[in-house]
């Protein structure tokens, strides 16, 4: 089995691509593999806890704790959040915060990079 | 190199993939690149589709939300579900590119 | 797995889009990305300008005069002060009237730095997109 980092970029609300990114780490942990996911830039709208569900939006909290919960290791750029006034108190449990560099060294062991940076 | 690129856009990024070369390239159309699978402007096909050499892919979950179907998609391209496109990124590709 | 290279490839012009800044800064982080990584293990990253994305790297940018945020002008001085490469397309910067002179080249009024901006043709970035582990576009 591989190890899959997802590195996601654009934002929760005005993009697709984060779901598409947490559609294809769910696909990706279904076949038996490894994923981990680094948030950044617009991406770190998802460490903000307690998001009300509209179906005009995008909705991820309840598939990302699904996800955590199956082992998938996602961290938000610690920078990015507190630009945005999403502090550590906000951040939904079990999701980890940390600096650009966790994500560099995760480059290293993984098998491949799915790096979404576009927006 | 085995390359998988990604193409969510209509327009935009068409200078890089134009250059891009690899031994092995897979293109895989996703979000709003699936509509280089249906539309056809002018009455030809997308110049994303004459890309030589290439294979085309196509998420059938964003076809289907944009209102298309199977029927529509053009000929060269296949049809793929998430599932697949993991298959496709960690058994065929060995790198990947979203452009 | 000892050194591992990164390419980042930017393609999209500066302040617009957050992301030709983030690719920078990700650059950048690549020295401090030790504390995460297993002893003898390092990332090398190489910043490529392709596209639209050369305009990234005009001189003379006043992002900090006109709206008080650190211009991709200095995180490209950052880049060469750390010894990550920068290299711009030559036959985009020709595509879009730019010359050599009108590029980030230095980072002299920083301090200076041991390398400089290379400019490179496609095929160059092409070369090393093929010996790199991974790639990330912005």
């Amino acid at each position: 089995m591989a190890e899959l980092t997802l590195g996601v970029f654009p934002s929760l609300v005005g993009s697709m691509s984060l779901d598409f990114s947490f559609k294809l780490a769910e696909a990706a942990i279904a076949k038996g593999h490894k994923v981990n996911m680094w948030l950044s830039g617009n991406a770190v709208m998802m460490a903000k806890k307690g998001q009300k569900a509209f179906k005009d939006y995008s909705h991820l909290e309840k598939r990302m704790k699904e996800l955590m919960s199956k082992g998938m290791e996602i961290t938000v750029c610690e920078a990015c959040a507190e630009a945005r006034g999403y502090h550590k108190e906000d951040v939904p449990e079990g999701m980890k915060r940390a600096s650009m560099d966790w994500y560099l060294a995760k480059t290293v062991k993984t098998d491949r990079l799915l790096h979404i940076g576009g927006e | 190199m085995k390359l998988a690129v990604f193409l969510s856009d209509l327009r935009r990024t068409e200078d890089t993939y134009e250059r891009l070369k690899a031994e092995k390239l897979g293109v895989i159309l996703v979000e709003n690149g699936i509509y280089h699978a249906v539309i056809k402007e002018g009455g030809k096909d997308s110049p994303v589709l004459s890309k030589a050499g290439a294979t085309f892919y196509a998420l059938t979950d964003d076809l289907e939300t944009r209102g298309y179907t199977a029927a529509n998609v053009n000929p060269k391209v296949k049809l793929v579900s998430y599932g697949d496109i993991v298959d496709l990124i960690t058994n065929e590709y060995e790198k990947t590119a979203w452009l | 797995m000892g050194a591992v290279k990164l390419l980042f490839v930017v393609q999209r012009p500066p302040y617009k889009s957050e992301n030709p800044r983030l690719a920078l800064t990700h650059a950048l982080a690549s020295q401090t990305a030790e504390i995460y990584m297993d002893e003898g293990d390092s990332v090398v990253p190489t910043v490529a300008f392709v596209g639209d994305g050369v305009l990234n790297a005009v001189k003379g940018q006043q992002a900090m005069k006109t709206y008080g945020v650190t211009s991709t002008e200095s995180h490209i001085k950052g880049c060469l002060m750390t010894d990550v490469p920068i290299w711009v397309c030559k036959e985009d910067m020709e595509r879009l009237g730019l010359k050599e002179d009108q590029i980030v080249s230095d980072a002299e009024d920083m301090g200076g730095a041991d390398i400089s901006t290379k400019f490179v043709s496609f095929a160059e970035i092409q070369k090393e997109m093929e010996s790199v582990k991974h790639l990330l576009f912005f």
